[in-house]
């Protein structure tokens, strides 16, 4: 079983305590649909690509979280938040780019990391710092690795080398689904401090002010 | 906000002209606590690597300073029986029958596959690497001169009777999504049940004589046995390796130059008979490494059918009391792979009970959440209070 699978695994069962609700709910998600949509993506690992040119198009590990995000988008707050989350998706492309580019070839150099672990921690961690929010975390972790993923096959199309790029795939838990998660979480462990912090502040001055989606 | 944006444009920037050509890894050199050189590895080597040299000696990464690794002397290297080959019985060591992943159905009796087609896969992760004196570089970007070398590895093992899947899809850029995006084109291979996936490698160290070897008087290249040994199929993956070499050391003496068992992955956690193979270093000429693959396609399917001549495969009942049962090495893959499953279950579960605060309370939310998923139907209801 992959570490992706083992990822899946790990976060069926957190949905199935109940644990991930409030995370969630701040992503207009229930317990149900989070777990079909996880088992979507775990059945979906295995279906035949979908093919779109020099694109192959994973069910699973790509098709399914660019839904996910689509439907994020369309929910969210405020076109600024969406605006947001479109342009944290491009930096977060770029910071996987860069990624690339710094880390070694080899995947042993990595000193405690797989790079196909360190892609999505790389984008989640971006994706938190510029999406602000769980939901654009989320829709910035899941695209800009796509887009990273793209922009790489581009740029050898317009070489010349007619190489297919693959998004999602590999064990149904790719980079690309890696990062959504990270982003989540890395917002949920802040967010949740910073909260406390403000709502600190609320109990000593009453002020009028939105929650963090 | 907006310098952030600036500079990771820049970034986004910065790798278009990097992507042209691969420069190369770094070489490390590892020698042993009397400061002999033991061996050089364009790659990385990390502190608990493992390296079983020519002669079977294992040895153990110690410290790594720089490019400059040490490694202590562990002891001989156990090495699997293959006395076998000298009877010319058929003893087919290492086929998918043992693999978990097949159904108990196609496996034969005694968990041998001999109803089923013999089934190799290849692909290459590192698609640019090429060999500088036959295709000018040691980098093209493209299909490299690798993509030969695979070839001609093919027809060898085709040549002998064994169907191979080589797929030619090129991974680029060599960096360090390489193994990223091969990983995909393994998963699309392992889908067809092959009996063993083998990634098609060559080395990067700068000198030729390290992989300058004379098989059956004619020039030809040594290979390098390589076996990641961050994943749970990393034991197995290691006797398959011992397998291949003792075959070899037996049938071409010095093919092998040796294994070396890195802290890599090297998509090897997907199946229990996956092989990364180096063949030869980038400043061997191709023609020499060209030489090496009838010979390494025999080892590798003597390693893995055993003798498949029909008489051979009559005997195979008798052989195979000779070493292990086939079982055994399967087990071990599944126990690591179930020991894990269970550790991140038990380690799960903990987290929710600390963070729904106690048994009780863990067991009401599963209740009502797998109740709220399957519409009711399982678990408990949810309280009208709640």
């Amino acid at each position: 079983m992959s570490i992706g699978m083992i990822a899946l695994l790990v976060l069926s069962l957190l949905i199935l305590f109940g644990v991930l609700s409030r995370v969630l709910d701040r992503m207009a998600l229930t317990d149900r649909q989070a777990l079909i949509v996880v088992a979507a993506m775990f059945v979906g690992g295995w279906l035949p690509d979908i093919p779109l040119g020099l694109v192959r198009l994973n069910i699973g590990g790509a098709l399914i979280p660019i839904i996910v995000c689509v439907y994020l988008l369309l929910h969210a707050g405020t076109a600024k938040e969406r605006i947001r989350a479109i342009v944290a998706s491009c930096l977060t492309a770029a910071a996987v780019f860069a990624v690339s580019l710094l880390v070694p070839a080899d995947p042993a150099a990595m000193p405690w990391l797989d790079p196909m672990i360190l892609y999505g921690l790389a984008g989640g961690a971006v994706a938190w710092l510029l999406g602000r929010s769980r939901r654009s975390a989320f829709i910035a972790g899941v695209l800009g690795v796509t887009i990273a993923d793209v922009f790489t096959g581009v740029s050898l199309w317009t070489r010349g080398v007619r190489q297919t790029v693959y998004l999602g795939g590999a064990g149904a838990l790719d980079a690309i689904v890696i990062a959504g998660v990270v982003g989540v979480l890395f917002c949920e462990l802040t967010g949740e401090a910073m909260e406390r912090v403000s709502r600190g502040r609320q109990k000593q001055k009453p002020v009028k002010g939105g929650q963090t989606a | 906000m907006k310098r952030l944006a600036l500079f990771l444009f820049a970034l986004l920037l910065l790798p278009c002209p990097a992507l042209a050509e691969w420069t190369g890894e770094e070489v490390f050199t590892v020698s042993d606590s009397g400061g002999q050189p033991l061996f050089s590895l364009a790659g990385h080597v990390s502190v608990g690597d493992e390296y079983v040299s020519a002669d079977n000696v294992l040895y153990r990464v110690t410290s790594v300073a720089g490019s400059q690794a040490a490694a202590e002397r562990v002891g001989d290297e156990p090495m699997p029986d293959v006395s076998w080959l000298d009877l010319g019985e058929a003893q087919p060591v290492f086929s998918m029958a043992q693999s978990p992943s097949v159904p108990a159905a196609s496996k034969g009796e005694g968990g041998k596959a001999d109803d089923k087609k013999k089934l190799i896969a290849m692909y290459v992760t590192h698609s640019d690497e090429s060999y500088v004196p036959s295709d000018g570089t040691q980098s093209i970007e493209g299909q490299g001169g690798i993509y030969d070398v695979a070839r001609s590895f093919r027809d060898a093992l085709q040549g002998l009777g064994v169907d191979v899947i080589l797929d030619e899809s090129t991974h680029l850029p060599h960096d360090s999504g390489a193994y990223r995006r091969s990983r995909r084109t393994a998963e699309r291979l392992l889908q067809k049940r092959p009996d063993a996936i083998i990634d098609i490698h060559r080395d990067g160290i700068p000198d030729p004589e390290q992989y300058k070897a004379e098989i059956d008087g004619e020039s030809a290249s040594q290979v390098r046995l390589l076996v990641g040994r961050g994943n749970q199929n990393s034991a197995v993956n290691r006797e398959f390796a011992k397998e291949i070499k003792a075959v070899a050391d037996k049938k071409y003496p010095g093919l092998i130059k040796d294994i070396f068992i890195g802290k890599g992955n090297y998509n090897q956690d997907l199946s229990p008979n996956a092989i990364l193979l180096e063949f030869g270093t980038h400043t061997l000429s191709k023609e020499r490494v060209l030489n090496s693959t009838d010979v390494m396609a025999e080892v590798v399917s003597l390693a893995l059918y055993g003798d498949a001549t029909p008489s051979a495969k009559a005997e195979a009942g008798g052989a195979q009391a000779q070493t292990k049962p086939a079982g055994e090495k399967n087990k071990r893959s599944m126990s690591s792979m179930i020991l894990l499953i269970v550790l991140v279950i038990v380690g799960v579960i903990l987290f929710a009970l600390l963070q729904t605060g106690g048994g009780k309370s863990a067991a009401h939310k599963i209740g009502r959440n797998l109740s709220e998923m399957t519409g009711g139907l399982i678990g408990r209801k949810r309280d009208k209070k709640e």
